[in-house]
């Protein structure tokens, strides 16, 4: 039986996903250690299932500003998946690779834009590479697009791609740790809801069958 | 513009307020706000919508599509006193967050503008102001008292419609 809503995950799937942020996110972090130089770990990565007004209150308020990558997924998967950069986020990316001090948002310029744009890209496509190997399927990745603005307008791009379909949004994702601190960086993947069957049934934890 | 007495619409919400009060929506991205306002009996409403087409079985959720969430809220206005003949609108929203080359993600934003267009211009409703496109988000306030609109962005003045 396929589910209609992301509020109808059974706890076997939802632990599934969860695992598959956990992979994900783990390889992600991966990679922004060898991009920063540095060591990253993360924390237990969550799924979240959210109406859309809970979803903007939970990144923090729809005003806030942040940075935004965002990948747009196709093939046997389709959906989109967000790097949502926080400003300590974006220090800390400036600092490493730039060696650069970045206080605000109004500094990031051509230079900063681009790096935080690849670093995004390549934590996305590590965990796009490890969530095909896992479950065996094929995602195309389209070229990464970037942009600073209100938080609660970014988060609102997956929620009007399938809006016709759900008045919730899931996503799965977690914090990085880098030298003690807490770095705000979120990764949510967003399927929509056929894939997101289609998944699951590839995981082979299909609840109906 | 100073903000007092804040009624704030979620996403696919309306709400109204009558003489006073300050109704404000956050962060529009490719959303777009919609004003609805009879300046005799200062009568305003602001709806906040998702989606241009309400195709769900039902139609439930009135206030996420364009369509149903500007009748019903002209229906609930005209319940409240206000005369269709004498309600004007202002909008704004219908950005697109993200440039996506070879887009799947269509352009949503550009899809609802054209949809607030056409219902309002089906229903009768005369559009004054609007500041809509582009790539930024938006976040609107009306004021019941006077009948102005304000857009405030990131990087950009406060605009006054």
């Amino acid at each position: 039986m396929n589910i209609k809503n992301y509020n109808e995950l059974s706890s076997l799937e939802l632990d599934t996903l969860k695992e598959i942020g956990s992979i994900g996110t783990g390889n992600a972090a991966t990679s922004l250690s060898s991009l920063i130089g540095k060591p990253v770990r993360i924390q237990q990565p969550e799924v979240r299932i959210m109406g859309y007004n809970e979803a903007i209150e939970w990144i923090g308020g729809p005003e806030e500003i942040t940075a935004g990558v965002l990948v747009g997924m196709s093939n046997q998967l389709s959906g989109i998946m967000l790097s949502v950069q926080q400003l300590d986020f974006v220090k800390l990316v400036a600092e490493s690779m730039l060696n650069e001090q970045v206080e605000s948002y109004e500094q990031i310029r051509d230079m900063e834009r681009s790096a935080l744009t690849e670093v995004g890209n390549i934590m996305i496509s590590t965990f796009i590479n490890a969530l095909t190997g896992l479950a065996g399927i094929d995602i195309d990745l389209s070229v990464p697009a970037f942009t600073v603005d209100m938080q609660g307008a970014i988060m609102a791009v997956p929620m009007a791609m399938y809006g016709g379909q759900s008045d919730y949004i899931m996503t799965i994702g977690g914090d990085f740790v880098c030298n003690g601190k807490q770095i705000p960086c979120r990764l949510l993947l967003s399927p929509d809801i056929r894939s997101l069957n289609f998944l699951l049934r590839k995981l082979g934890v299909d609840s109906g069958e | 513009m100073t903000v007092e007495n804040k009624i704030t619409i979620g996403i696919a919400d309306m709400k109204m307020a009558k003489d006073s009060g300050m109704l404000i929506t956050y962060a529009l991205g490719s959303c777009i706000g919609i004003c609805l306002y009879d300046q005799r009996i200062k009568l305003a409403a602001m709806v906040h919508i998702m989606l241009p087409l309400n195709m769900e079985p039902g139609r439930k959720n009135t206030f996420k599509y364009a369509d149903t969430g500007l009748r019903e809220t002209l229906r609930l206005m005209e319940s409240k006193g206000a005369s269709r003949a004498r309600i004007t609108a202002k909008i704004a929203g219908g950005a697109k967050m993200f440039e996506l080359s070879g887009g799947n993600l269509g352009n949503i934003g550009q899809r609802n503008i054209e949809s607030v267009h056409l219902n309002l211009k089906k229903e009768g409703i005369q559009l004054l102001k609007e500041d809509v496109g582009g790539s930024v988000a938006r976040t609107l306030l009306f004021d019941p008292a006077t009948g102005l609109g304000c857009v405030r962005c990131y990087g950009r003045k406060e605009l006054i419609i």
